[in-house]
């Protein structure tokens, strides 16, 4: 650890900010790592609940069960909509099938409403770990630039160019280098994989709200 | 309007201290890993050996912690004095020839045998004072110059106690030094005295004079290090202690205590 105790102040710093890069990106690949595997696993249990009950109000009683599925956001979205829909409907003749298109309508659009919003919720700092993984390696890169420059004029000075006085400053500067890209590495490869896994429940939700719609559309055509 | 409750997302703060516990133990066990094994190479210890003198002496003299003396018999001396019995005549001497044959004489009566006797016991005596006296000659000369090993590991012991012992350490800190080198500053020089224990560890390690140049420092410390792993015994199993002028280019010994 002598390479980083007598390194410059400034490949020091770059150090410094590079650690706290990789310390807050693997909180977020924790983190997001959990999150993922819950939604996930949740969602899937869910849909089997869902596709296994008769009735909305049933599964609205028993949807805190999966708490972190995104589905059962957009469910509770649509199922309150649907209620007000069918409020203002008895409070209305209740006969007008434009009226009820209309509601479906309004449940769509809340449908649409919540998945953009459970997207934003898994897709949160994900942004960041895009910023690590690409900034990482040319910050690292200036550290060892730096060093390097500063290895340099400790040559000048000294008049020593041999493989001892040169080898200790290249091998701090080149320590930054190293550093972001460990800070870099493991940011990518976590950023595409969850990418691809936000991307999987994404079409989860959008083919619930389609049968979520389709469910609701039949009701209301079949009154 | 429905106003949804937002959902909180839990265990951020949870992974953020997993987080910093995992890139805490990675730290930790780079620099376990580091001490562990250490970038440099151990150093290839070197022997001088004096070729000059080489084929003088006997091969088990210049052992480390060896005695010089009494093992190491020394050549028994030519003999000075005629042989015993007369030498057969040389025929192709022509001065030979002009003496008269030595043949032994027939004794003639029991006084002359004895006379005899006494004559050559009293030869065999004088050849024997001076095979003795040759013996302790070679031995005296070789307690005078320090022993005539001049093969294998210094410190093979003298009669100027330790002075090639520093030679050795000497040479154990340069070969170190090489590994270690590093300085920021021109012709730095750091002067050091070691105490080396009489069972060969070093016991004490002092900067009597500081350099100013960190980097220097800390190389020569290293060095210390790296060359006290192969430090031997020092001569007489007693304390050694003597002061090292510590150049990155080379090392100068001081007095030895």
């Amino acid at each position: 650890m002598e390479i980083i105790s007598s390194a410059g102040i400034v490949v020091k710093l770059v150090l410094l900010l590079l650690l706290s890069f990789s310390v807050v990106s693997w909180g977020i690949i924790l983190f997001k790592f959990f999150q993922v595997q819950r939604a996930k696993g949740e969602s899937e249990r869910f849909m089997d609940f869902f596709w296994k009950s008769k009735r909305f109000d049933a599964i609205a009683s028993q949807v805190d069960r999966f708490a972190h599925s995104p589905l059962t956001v957009l469910f509770n979205e649509g199922y309150s909509e649907l209620k007000k829909v069918v409020e203002s409907d008895s409070k209305s003749d209740g006969s007008a099938l434009s009226t009820d298109l209309g509601g479906v309508e309004n449940v769509s659009r809340a449908l649409r409403r919540a998945t953009n919003s459970e997207i934003t919720r898994l897709e949160k700092y994900l942004t960041f770990l895009a910023t690590t993984g690409s900034t990482s390696p040319f910050i690292g890169l200036f550290g060892t630039v730096w060093g390097i420059m500063t290895a340099f004029e400790g040559i000048g000075k000294t008049g020593s160019a041999s493989l001892a006085v040169v080898a200790p400053g290249i091998a701090e500067a080149l320590i930054a280098t190293a550093i972001g890209l460990v800070a870099a590495i493991p940011a990518v490869m976590a950023y595409n994989h969850f990418q691809h896994k936000i991307r999987v429940l994404i079409n989860e939700m959008d083919s619930f709200t389609t049968e979520f719609l389709n469910i609701v559309q039949r009701n209301i055509a079949g009154k | 309007m429905v106003s949804r409750t937002p959902r909180i997302d839990t265990g951020m703060s949870a992974s953020f201290i997993a987080s910093a516990v995992i890139h805490l133990a990675v730290f930790l066990l780079l620099a376990w890993s580091g001490r562990l094994l250490p970038l440099q190479t151990p150093v290839q210890e070197t022997y001088y050996v004096d070729v000059v003198n080489l084929p003088t002496a006997n091969p088990s003299s210049g052992a480390p912690a060896q005695k010089p003396a009494e093992s190491e018999a020394a050549p028994p001396p030519p003999l000075l004095t005629p042989p015993a019995m007369a030498l057969p005549p040389s025929v192709t001497s022509p001065k030979a020839v002009s003496k008269p044959p030595l043949v032994p004489v027939p004794h003639k009566s029991g006084a002359a045998d004895a006379a005899f006797a006494e004559r050559m016991a009293k030869l065999e005596r004088s050849a024997e004072a001076r095979r003795e006296e040759a013996v302790f000659d070679t031995l005296r000369s070789k307690v005078k110059t320090g022993g005539s090993s001049k093969i294998g590991m210094p410190g093979a012991g003298g009669a100027e106690a330790g002075s090639r012992y520093g030679d050795y350490i000497k040479s154990r800190l340069e070969d170190a030094l090489k590994v270690t080198s590093s300085y920021s500053t021109k012709n730095p020089e750091v002067v050091v005295r070691l105490t080396i224990a009489p069972d060969g560890r070093l016991s004490g390690v002092k900067i009597e004079r500081s350099s100013g140049d960190a980097a220097f420092e800390l190389a020569v410390r290293r060095a210390i290090d790296l060359a006290s792993v192969k430090f031997t015994v020092p001569p007489g199993r007693t304390v050694y202690e003597n002061g090292f002028v510590f150049k990155p280019r080379s090392i100068s010994s001081g007095t030895s205590r």
